[in-house]
């Protein structure tokens, strides 16, 4: 099979050379792939489209000795909206940049490239912190390591208290017995709430929910030191603030969502 | 690549080049023979590389490289000094420059954008250019029409708009001699969106 077709999402898109770029797709059939785009950079290249990060579309690759190639390419779809503003562009990033240290190459995980997709759609109108929020949550069930929220992981016991304890090394959240063996850290009860309603709510009515700036940065920095625990790994778009942009995140605080 | 059956030092030449962007460890080792086989071309190469690297330095004002401090371009009189034009790279400055198009002076922030290679506003040029604003009124944005790019425009307006500066960006569309039908929908929109009356 030295010519073989991918339905795929650029999750990465790196300059490459003279004038390449190096693309890691994350595809429907064939799980991760990484293909260079040759020329790509010059303004004439008819494959420029398709070879911009955030790009979903449809690519025939060439099976080289080294690195993969692309043939021929024709985006779907681009994602204006993930150009146009900083916020939905970071979220975005962060999504990439999750799936990518989560999976490995030659693996295929159909569930996770709908998830990305469809979160990729939803992030023109909703929250894209929230969404990015709902995305590692589920993206960690889908790929086996769903944290128990509701419960004490360790015993089943009921969770109790306004400060909650949660551990990614026990898989979710404890109860002040079983937190004693644990390295973790604290939220607060309403933020494992919230949590618990974006690994478990309805995708679509996600934005219908609400936090402020301090749940915010609780849940992403939770989430961000559960997923880095659970895959060993540095997660650098997640360490770069939105707060780099003064009022940035605070912009989108009660604002009306599409209910 | 193992280069253990050469002489130590050409191993070390090889591998050096190898570390050059677009080269990999063939072209590294073609190139390398080469230069033993013409030792006038390696020495001028060599004493090429090290004066540039001796002289040439970054502007203190607008990040460019450089022989004199400030540049030429800086300490041009007749350049408008209150529009910036903000690139990615010094490439960038010569692709401008290039055009004669462009009469105010450059600001280099050597980079986008990138949080996924983690780089962030703290590893470009960005405090260089918030420290020189004095009598600008309008800030261009050339950046590369990548997610990246965008992304790094947007961040810049961001922090520049509550200055009281205008900040603009140069149209991204069609390339010049190319044909509509092939053109992909990103671009086209870009285009409709950079209309102009005629
Ligand atoms: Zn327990
Ligand atoms: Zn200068």
């Amino acid at each position: 099979m030295a010519v073989y077709h991918a339905d795929a999402l650029v999750i990465r898109s790196r300059e490459y050379g003279e004038s390449d770029r190096l693309l890691t797709l994350f595809s429907r059939e064939m799980g991760k792939l990484q293909a260079l785009a040759k020329g790509v950079r010059k303004p004439k290249s008819r494959q420029r489209a398709a070879a911009q990060l955030f790009t979903y579309g449809e690519y025939l690759l060439h099976r080289g000795r080294t690195l993969d190639t692309v043939n021929e390419a024709s985006p779907k779809e681009s994602f204006p909206h993930l150009w146009n503003d900083y916020d939905r562009t970071l979220a975005a990033t962060r999504v990439a940049e999750l799936l990518d240290m989560a999976t490995i190459p030659g693996q295929i995980y159909p569930e996770a490239f709908t998830l990305t997709l469809t979160v990729f759609f939803l992030l023109e109108h909703f929250d894209p912190y929230l969404l990015q929020g709902a995305y590692a949550l589920r993206l960690l069930r889908l790929l086996g390591y769903a944290p128990r929220l509701g419960e004490c992981s360790e015993c089943g016991g009921a969770l109790c208290g306004p400060r909650l304890f949660i551990s990614s090394a026990a898989g979710g959240a404890l109860c002040l017995t079983c937190r004693e063996q644990y390295a973790g850290r604290w939220i607060s009860a309403g933020s494992m709430a919230l949590m618990r309603q974006l690994l478990n709510g309805e995708m679509r009515k996600l934005d219908r929910l609400r936090w402020n700036a301090m749940m915010q940065q609780e849940i992403l920095e939770t989430l961000r030191a559960y997923c880095e625990e659970t895959f060993e790994r540095k997660l650098k778009s997640w360490q770069m603030g939105s707060a780099a942009v003064e009022g940035g995140g605070q912009d989108r605080d009660g604002k009306e969502g599409s209910t | 690549m193992n280069f253990l059956q050469y002489p130590r030092p050409l191993a070390d030449l090889i591998v050096a080049l190898s570390r050059l962007p677009g080269i990999g460890p063939k072209t590294a080792g073609r190139l390398a023979f080469y230069l033993l086989q013409q030792p006038e071309a390696a020495e001028s190469l060599a004493q090429a590389i090290r004066e540039a690297k001796d002289t040439i330095s970054q502007c203190s004002i607008c990040c460019n490289f450089t022989d004199v401090d400030p540049c030429g371009i800086c300490e041009n009189p007749s350049r408008d000094q209150s529009i910036l034009c903000v690139v990615e790279q010094p490439r960038d400055v010569a692709a401008l420059e290039k055009t004669r198009e462009f009469k105010g002076l450059y600001h280099v922030l050597h980079g986008c954008l990138s949080p996924m290679e983690g780089i962030g506003p703290d590893q470009l040029k960005v405090q260089e250019l918030l420290r020189r604003l004095e009598g600008v009124r309008e800030v261009v944005m050339a950046l590369n029409p990548t997610v990246e790019g965008e992304a790094t425009s947007l961040y810049l307006a961001k922090l520049l708009k509550p200055l009281g500066i205008m900040v603009t960006r140069i149209a991204h569309g069609l390339p010049v001699g190319g044909d509509l039908e092939y053109a992909d929908e990103v671009t086209i929109a870009r285009a409709l969106e950079g209309r102009r009356q005629l």
